[in-house]
């Protein structure tokens, strides 16, 4: 399969100008301020205009290459970084010719056309940018790494059109492979034909329907089991949120406490989307739900939702993490440790996912939402073990308005300006809580030097 | 011998058809005839081999890695003779013969010589192939002072580099300025000081009569009967297409193999591309515009065409276009100087230079000299026919910077 | 090398005694048993046995895995894993305990996984209450599992092996609750006999619990896929399933003998499989005991015969799958019955275990009087005095005099 490579993408609309990152890259490239050693050019904004941006594109059929009658241009096929070497250009300036937003310009400063080089995957243009208007995409990584593994569901599973459950189910599969066992308590899941339907499965591994309330229990009797006859199985289940804060809860502390080698991923939907939109301990204050619908007397869901993520951390287990899809390298991250740490202990990961049926939002707009429920700190990406405490792996420091994310989705349709207002207060307190926690972590004293065993995993 | 797809030609439009090609075919037989020794390398790269700046062996623009990974037969020192269509084969000078389903004739041009009494009988130079260029490098090192013929972009890149070898050169041109074809007198007049202040005389409209050997070097003498004995003597008159295999094939020619947009020639399942061929014109007509970035472009259509493509994109129309560096200083132009119906609007300093023709709100031109302007979205400005009434006084004021923010708004 | 590896009292090849409650040989069992998982979680009058497990694997006695979990819901649920992996396991629970797993108790058959588990038989609530009684187990007695009641500690300890060996019977494939009565059996201390390892190993043999249905990479398969619902394979498939659980229950009929004189055979022991008929062939009147309630009944039938009265005694051992011909044919014997049970079945008015009688009675083809007493709730004993008093309630039916309904033994205690 061809080959994907990292981008820098420019947010026009979070730009102001202010040309930081031309600084940084005249620094990074020739150790002064001045913006004509840029390689990336702000091009400042004209009247009810954006700023606008002539950057290499780094394009997949590069005519400055084909131009370049000296070779110094190659596409390289590791990076997909134009790269050019000095060596070579003899200076002809024909790659400028051939390239229709300005990627490689003559320099008169050094002499010499230059263009960006992306300094090696860790732009400096783009640490730089207060604004994160800049942003280096590196999710195509995970499509390197991974597009040639097996889909591990079959075709066509009967998820809703839109579904992020799916997205999910797919990619964490296909890292995980076939030494696995995995778990799927009642829920979009198994609704939509992962373990099957009348003697037939949509999974290619094994794969059973748990019960809403024992899954963390029954995988920690898989692992058991296995690790007895020293096979190297994961157990894992990606159970809905019901199955997880709500019924299944006992199960998955009790599991958490016993720190039991599973990895549990919970896909919090808010709610019971697979039997009709009702609501759970994670529904989050204001939804609508069928079962907290709107009326002359009621609103939405008069009580927040409880913060299981956090609650997991109280158990000490041995990694807990927030994940959403639209951030799905941070997912990968995230998933590569949790696979890791469940071979020895518990790994708990709570994948935020928008509902596109049981929230009333377009099924073309989930990632979309998923994407806004970062930005404006509806949930935040981070990550705990006890040994290190809880950091944030993708902070947002200046959120968009939470109604900004609210006004996307149709169960919050209804909410008046004071629910909203009261839905900003909870999210900047939730943050806030978050903030003093990741301060603990930083400031926590080390961790003392003997070791006790931890886990419940003592065999024979 | 039979490949399903044949390209004569291992240059620029050849390169990319093949790239073209096996982004739709992976496996289909392709096979580059050429007539070369070396491998692929381009005609532009040459001045810098001759000036020693690029090593022969360093810019080579596909090794044999390449030919291996993409399943391509590459096959040097094959000179093909003829064309038989009806038989769909080709004969090369060895009388070898090989089959094709598609043909690409990508075989560029070659140095056009003059009718100057005497010069089959004295030693002189050209410079297209990298033959040429190793031998007129070593003549160099020997000569002292040199003639070159022709201040078209391979004769005043030629004359730079024996300037800077402390060669005695005078450049010798029919028409009244060097460089016309790509620039209006004012501009090459920056150029010809440029040089003439670097120690090249620069004879402009001055018809040379007749050359005749002396020692190791010649005589030359003009119209006006001036003479100017040389070491050596570089022809760079004009170049013509590589078509001579095709008398007889029944083959549609004009100044070039004649194409139409999808680089078809009038025979079935053959193209042409590049140097070679004769295309639509922007402005209309057909015309051979002998440059790289139409060679690219050219090549990367019939090679398209010739796997089927579905997306393939018609040729929009040749552009003469030229980037160019003398003596650390550079010109740059895209489009015409002028025309009927257009506004030009100058500007430029002391040491600059720019000129801007535009009609009805579009570009039409630019030519620039120590101004940078981005040539490819000067081209595409030109190309889409973008409307710049809107941002007229800013695109004259700042090209550069108008010219950047209107792509960068497109890309978005 | 022994599981129960302490060398004071399992070390030798030859079987040894110890003494000991009824607890701690369900646990000598189960360690003779060799299971790989053994889940825990304590209530009364179970604890002793966990305890016991417990303090095996921390000695290193027993080379199980020890799963300490937060509820009985979970240690079926933990278990179920194991078994779907592979794994043979043990656990224990009793009335409240046994309501709280009852979501994945019940699915156990279902899934075909031959665990075992002992049920420390307890009454339930409310009214509140600790202690022995059959209620529990009553209530689950059609949920799929296999049930065996224990009479003596002996039995307890016999029953348990052999638990796994029919369970694990391919005939079988069901689970087995091997139900001994809380107090009375779970604390009483007798000298049990302890088999010797190597000959349990023998006679068990390794354990393949999940060749039919598995959570396992090398075999990856659908465990559970939905089934049923109305029109296409459904249905059907949802009806070939549930017929292939009674089934296996119909066959554990035959396996449940066959393995008891398998263990007769090997260790001397012999216990009757489905039903004990106690000095019934010249009876006209029969009691009908389950659990450890039979001892003090026999001894009360033994007083009668002293006295020249034609009484025995029928003791139902396995209970589910009910064993209709060995009932039927012990029925047949006699004129008239008392049925004793420890628990009452709220919708008709007595005990289960009378219940069941009379549906058995039908296939003797007569119609002879039965009366349902009721005792032993909530720990109450049930002395031979009060199995006095039944047998003559039930001579008395000879003449007609029958209560009509259940007489409550304990009531004026
Ligand atoms: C010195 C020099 C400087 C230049 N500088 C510039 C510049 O600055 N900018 C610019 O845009 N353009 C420049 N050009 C022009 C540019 O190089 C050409 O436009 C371009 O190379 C055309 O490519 P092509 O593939 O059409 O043909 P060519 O490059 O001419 O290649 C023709 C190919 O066909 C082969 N061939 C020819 N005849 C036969 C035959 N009978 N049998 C087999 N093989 C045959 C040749 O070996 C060669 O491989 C320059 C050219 C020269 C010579
Ligand atoms: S300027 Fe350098 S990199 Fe650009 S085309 Fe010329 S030789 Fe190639």
């Amino acid at each position: 399969m061809g080959k994907c490579f990292s981008t820098l993408q420019f947010h026009a609309s979070r730009c102001d100008g202010c040309g930081d990152c031309m600084t940084a890259c005249a620094q990074a490239k020739a150790k002064t301020d001045d913006h004509a050693y840029s390689r990336i050019h702000i091009l400042p904004k004209i009247a009810g205009e954006d700023v606008e941006l002539a950057l290499c594109r780094q394009c997949a059929d590069p005519v400055c290459v084909m131009n370049c009658p000296s070779g110094a241009l190659t596409k390289n096929a590791d990076t997909g970084v134009i790269d050019w070497a000095d060596s070579k250009c003899v200076n002809c300036l024909l790659c400028t010719a051939g390239c229709a937003y300005a990627g490689i310009v003559y320099d008169a400063e050094v002499g010499h056309v230059s263009k960006c080089d992306q300094c090696d995957g860790d732009p400096a243009c783009v640490k730089a940018c207060p604004n994160e208007a800049l942003e280096y995409r590196t999710a195509a990584r995970i499509f390197n790494d991974y597009a040639d593994k097996e889909d591990m569901f079959c075709r066509g599973l009967s998820a809703c059109h839109g579904c992020n459950s799916e997205l999910l189910m797919r990619h964490t599969m296909r890292k995980v492979g076939p030494e696995v066992v995995m778990a799927a308590p009642p829920g979009c899941v198994p609704g939509m034909g992962a373990v099957g339907y009348n003697g037939q499965t949509g999974s290619k591994f094994p794969v059973f329907h748990s019960l809403l309330t024992n899954t963390a229990t029954m995988l920690a009797g898989v692992k058991r089991q296995y690790n007895r006859v020293g096979r190297d199985v994961l157990a894992m289940t990606i159970a809905g949120d019901g199955g997880t804060a709500d019924a299944g809860f006992q199960s998955v502390s009790g599991a958490a406490e016993r720190n039991d080698p599973i990895l549990f991923i919970c896909v919090d939907n808010e709610g019971y989307m697979n039997t009709g939109m009702q609501s759970s301990g994670v529904t989050p204050y204001g939804s609508w739900t069928s079962t907290t619908p709107v009326g002359g007397a009621m609103q939405g869901k008069r009580t927040e939702a409880k913060n299981l993520p956090i609650i997991m951390t109280m158990h000490n287990c041995s990694y807990v993490a927030t994940a959403s899809t639209a951030f799905l390298e941070d997912y990968y991250a995230k998933l590569t440790k949790a696979i890791e740490v469940a071979k020895t202990g518990m790994a708990y990961l709570h994948v935020h996912a928008p509902c596109p049926t049981g929230w009333r939002f377009p099924s073309g707009m989930t990632t979309e939402v998923c994407r806004m429920q970062v930005r404006t700190n509806f949930i935040a990406l981070w990550e705990y073990d006890p040994a290190n405490g809880l950091r944030f792996t993708h902070p947002v420091d200046r959120p968009q308005p939470v109604a900004d994310y609210l006004k996307m989705i149709g169960k919050y349709r209804h909410l008046s300006e004071e629910q909203v207002s009261h839905i900003q207060h909870t999210v900047d307190d939730k943050i806030a809580y978050l903030r003093q926690l990741t301060q603990m972590a930083a400031e926590r004293r080390p961790a003392p030097a003997h070791k006790v065993a931890v886990g419940n995993t003592v065999s024979a | 011998m039979h490949s399903k797809y044949l390209i004569v030609g291992s240059s620029h439009a050849a390169l990319e058809a093949a790239t073209a090609i096996r982004l739709i075919d992976a496996d289909g037989a392709l096979t580059l005839l050429t007539r070369d020794a070396h491998l692929p390398y381009s005609p532009t790269i040459l001045p810098y081999v001759v000036s020693g700046r690029s090593q022969p062996d360093n810019v080579v623009l596909r090794n044999q890695a390449y030919f291996k990974d993409n399943a391509i037969a590459f096959v040097p020192g094959a000179t093909v003779v003829s064309l038989d269509p009806a038989r769909s084969s080709l004969r090369l000078a060895s009388g070898e013969s090989w089959q094709y389903d598609r043909l690409l004739i990508a075989t560029g041009a070659s140095p056009m010589l003059p009718k100057v009494a005497g010069l089959a009988d004295v030693p002189f130079h050209v410079l297209r192939s990298m033959d040429d260029a190793i031998h007129l490098r070593q003549a160099m090192g020997q000569a002292r002072s040199a003639i070159v013929l022709g201040a078209g972009l391979i004769g005043m890149h030629a004359a730079e580099n024996m300037a800077k070898a402390k060669i005695a050169v005078t450049v010798v041109e029919l028409q009244p300025h060097a460089l016309a074809g790509y620039f209006e007198p004012k501009a090459s007049a920056i150029i010809e000081r440029t040089f003439a202040r670097n120690g090249v005389t620069m004879l402009m409209g001055q018809t040379l009569r007749s050359v005749e050997r002396q020692g190791d070097g010649c005589l030359a003498t003009l119209a006006d009967g001036t003479t100017i004995t040389a070491d050596l003597l570089l022809v760079c008159t004009g170049v013509k297409p590589n078509i001579g295999f095709l008398d007889g094939s029944g083959i549609e020619i004009d100044a070039g193999i004649l194409v139409d947009d999808l680089m078809r020639t009038n025979l079935p399942n053959i193209w042409a591309a590049g140097d070679v061929a004769q295309a639509r014109g922007f402005w209309g007509g057909k015309v051979v515009n002998g440059i790289l970035p139409n060679a690219v472009e050219q090549g990367r259509i019939a090679g398209a065409g010739m796997a089927d493509d579905a997306g393939v994109q018609p040729f929009p129309g040749a552009v003469p276009l030229n980037t160019y560096s003398f003596f650390g200083q550079q010109a740059i132009s895209v489009g015409r100087s002028g025309g009927p119906g257009s506004e030009v609007a100058e500007g430029g300093s002391e040491d600059s230079y720019r000129h801007i023709v535009l009609k009805d709100g579009h570009l039409v031109g630019i030519a620039t000299i120590n101004d940078f302007v981005d040539a490819g979205i000067m081209w595409q400005l030109i190309l889409r026919g973008t409307d710049l009434s809107p941002v007229k006084s800013e695109f004259i004021a700042n090209p550069q910077l108008t010219g950047r923010r209107l792509m960068s708004q497109i890309w978005r | 090398m022994s599981a129960v590896t302490e060398p004071s009292r399992l070390a030798t090849n030859k079987p040894s005694f110890v003494v000991c409650e009824g607890n701690e040989a369900a646990a000598i069992g189960v360690g003779l048993s060799r299971p790989d998982v053994v889940a825990v979680y304590p209530i009364t009058p179970q604890s002793s046995l966990v305890e016991h497990l417990s303090q095996m694997i921390a000695d290193g006695r027993l080379r199980a895995d020890l799963m300490n979990v937060e509820g009985e819901h979970a240690v079926m649920c933990g278990l179920q894993g194991v078994a779907l992996a592979g794994g043979r396991t043990f656990t224990a629970t009793c009335g409240p305990g046994l309501a709280f797993m009852f979501e994945p108790y019940v699915r156990t058959p279902g899934l075909r996984l031959p665990m075992v588990a002992s049920l420390v038989t307890r009454d339930l609530l409310s009214p509140q209450c600790v202690w022995g009684g059959q209620q529990d187990a009553m209530v689950v007695r059609d949920a799929g599992w296999i049930q065996m009641y224990c009479e003596t500690v002996q039995e307890i300890l016999d029953t348990t092996v052999m638990a796994y060996k029919i369970a694990e019977h391919r005939d079988v494939m069901l689970p087995i609750n091997v139900c001994h009565d809380g107090n009375y059996l779970s604390f009483g201390v007798t000298r049990v006999e302890v088999p010797d390892q190597q000959e349990v190993d023998d006679f068990l043999g390794p354990p393949n619990v999940n060749w039919h249905i598995a959570l396992d990479p090398s075999r990856p398969m659908g465990v559970d896929p939905l089934t049923g619902g109305a029109g296409g394979a459904g249905p059907r498939n949802f009806v070939r399933y549930r017929k292939g659980q009674v089934r296996g229950m119909q066959n554990a009929l035959r396996v449940i003998r066959e393995v008891h004189a398998a263990w007769g055979e090997k260790f001397g022991r012999y216990h009757a499989p489905l039903v004990e008929e106690y000095r019934l062939d010249d009876a006209d009147t029969a009691l009908v005991t389950i659990g450890s309630m039979t001892g003090a009944a026999k001894d009360a039938v033994d007083i009668a015969r002293d006295k020249g009265e034609a009484v025995g005694l029928i003791k139902i051992k396995t209970f589910r799958p009910f064993p209709l011909q060995a009932m039927v044919a012990a029925l047949a014997k006699v004129k008239r019955i008392g049925v004793v049970d420890r628990s009452v079945s709220f919708g008709w008015n007595c005990g289960p275990v009378y219940q069941e009688t009379l549906g058995a009675l039908y296939h003797t083809g007569k119609s002879i009087p039965v009366i349902s007493f009721i005792g032993g709730l909530a720990g109450a004993d049930i002395t031979v005095e009060h199995f006095a008093r039944a047998i003559a309630l039930t001579r008395e039916l000879q003449w007609g005099r029958d209560p009509n309904e259940p007489v409550w033994l304990n009531e004026n205690d």
